[in-house]
């Protein structure tokens, strides 16, 4: 089934705490898979309470928030979201100011260093897979953002990599569906299989 | 035909009402079934780690920075450019008596830093603004090269930021004239010459001093920075982007303020920082209590 930007309603990023194994194999796909330059991650996986009872690990990216901070604070309107809820950014027009990290709450945007005085370079993040504000499958598109799966009708590298179907990508609705039918079958939290049910913690 | 309509309205009312009771009961049976350690418990630590509180700074921020900084910029730069026109055109420029006897105010050590001072704090505030409204000049490379010339103009300032701070630091002590200066706006509403109480550098000379040195360091420590981020913490450099933000927005009022005097509200003003001289009659008036 081919996705369309227009019958799409809303993308979302979503991972399953109870599923991440912390093998950052997201990480690695998106690295790879965009050639991005080093010192940049357009993704990690970060672990909560490590070696503790309770351990949890998350993969965070980019959010593609629904009223993201970052539009709000680039001072020239670099940043913009696409009608199916991805934000991307045009490095052409950015100036590297670094607002937008200082805005997200996810500190998804990385800067590669520049090259006057310590500048930072155009800000980058993940595209969702999507690409940038250049033509579909340009060279220079794929040179600045990387692939471009979302118009190939892919999901992102990284929640088609994920072996443990942790990192959920796509649809809002689809999304929000298959994560809700896991927390019936198994709970969430401290209600879901693990430590607490297997120690009464 | 209304009549018949009722019983189908009511039948709707009622369907809406009573999906919208189930609905609520299902979320709050479902809220109340989320126990602690949920995903959004972990969002919440997870934040805190990656960008520290963000509801604190990170959220006063982005209100500031996407709605007010801005449009406060886009206000002085027209509001204030605005009054100084209307006030040449109502009031007027003042006059003084050019060929009459010179008294030796700046000498050339005093002019030469000022001048770069001037040059590169022009270049900060041209460029700084460059950046702020950066949306309407499409942004690229235009506002890229602003930036790279705002940092340059910023290493540039602060050696004359300091030696003018060193040279004028006594005369630009504040003094209890300065107060009765401010009360008349320094007797620029009138275009009557009645010596106005100041010494060598009036009570609006000494606020533009002070903040252009004092000020300046700041802006220059909290530029620094904001331009390096690297290993500071984040809370830290959002707090110094509004500082630097806020203090630049009340020192360009300043600049302009100065700018309007020296270029148009006093005829002449300029050619004393160039040659070092100003007209009797001008000190006599307008900085009458300095002794020469």
């Amino acid at each position: 089934m081919r996705i369309e930007e227009e019958d799409m309603a809303t993308v979302k990023f979503l991972c399953d705490v109870e599923r991440c194994i912390d093998c950052g194999g997201c990480v690695v796909a998106c690295k790879e898979g965009h050639h991005v330059p080093v010192g940049v991650n357009r993704r990690r996986v970060i672990t909560l309470k490590q070696g503790e009872p309770g351990e949890k690990s998350i993969s965070v990216s980019c959010m593609h928030c629904a009223d993201a901070p970052c539009i709000a604070v680039c001072p020239v309107d670099a940043i913009y979201q696409r009608t199916d809820g991805i934000v991307l950014v045009s490095k052409k027009t950015c100036i590297g100011c670094g607002y937008c990290f200082m805005a997200c709450p996810f500190g998804a945007p990385q800067f590669p260093a520049g090259n006057v005085f310590g500048a930072r370079g155009a800000m980058d993040k993940c595209t969702f897979c999507a690409g940038g504000p250049e033509e579909n499958f340009s060279a220079e598109e794929k040179k600045l953002y990387g692939q471009n799966r979302i118009a190939e009708g892919k999901v992102p590298l990284c929640s088609g990599m994920c072996a443990t179907k942790a990192l959920l990508a796509g649809d809002a609705d689809v999304v929000a569906d298959v994560y809700r039918e896991r927390v019936f079958k198994r709970g969430s939290g401290v209600n879901a299989w693990g430590w607490s049910r297997a120690y009464q913690k | 035909m209304q009549k018949s309509l009722r019983p189908v309205l009511l039948l709707i009312f009622f369907l809406v009402v009573g999906l919208a009771t189930f609905v609520f009961a299902q979320e709050a049976r479902l809220l109340s079934m989320l126990p602690e350690g949920s995903s959004s418990d972990y969002y919440h630590t997870l934040i805190g780690i990656i960008t520290g509180e963000w509801q604190g700074y990170g959220q006063l921020f982005t209100t500031l920075q996407g709605q007010w900084f801005w449009k406060a910029f886009l206000i002085i730069i027209t509001a204030v450019p605005g009054i100084f026109l209307l006030h040449y055109l109502i009031v007027g420029a003042k006059h003084f008596d050019h060929d009459g006897d010179q008294v030796f105010f700046f000498p050339r050590y005093t002019r030469v830093v000022h001048f770069f001072a001037a040059v590169s704090f022009s270049l900060l505030a041209l460029t700084g603004l460059m950046m702020v409204l950066g949306a309407y000049l499409g942004g690229g490379a235009l506002i890229r090269f602003a930036r790279y010339v705002h940092i340059g103009a910023a290493m540039v300032f602060v050696l004359p930021a300091v030696l003018m701070l060193l040279m004028w630091f006594k005369d630009m002590l504040p003094q209890l004239h300065d107060i009765s200066w401010m009360f008349m706006l320094g007797g620029y509403l009138s275009k009557e010459k009645k010596p106005v109480p100041a010494g060598k550098y009036n009570a609006g000379q000494k606020m533009y001093f002070w903040l252009a040195t004092v000020g300046g360091v700041v802006m220059a420590y909290t530029g620094y920075i904001i331009w390096g981020m690297g290993t500071t913490n984040l809370d830290t450099v959002i707090l110094y982007t509004i500082i630097h933000n806020v203090l630049g927005m009340v020192t360009l009022a300043f600049y302009f303020t100065h700018v309007y005097m020296v270029a148009f509200a006093i005829a002449g003003a300029l050619d004393s920082m160039k040659t070092g001289y100003k007209c009797k009659e001008e000190v006599d008036i307008l900085h009458s209590r300095y002794k020469y």
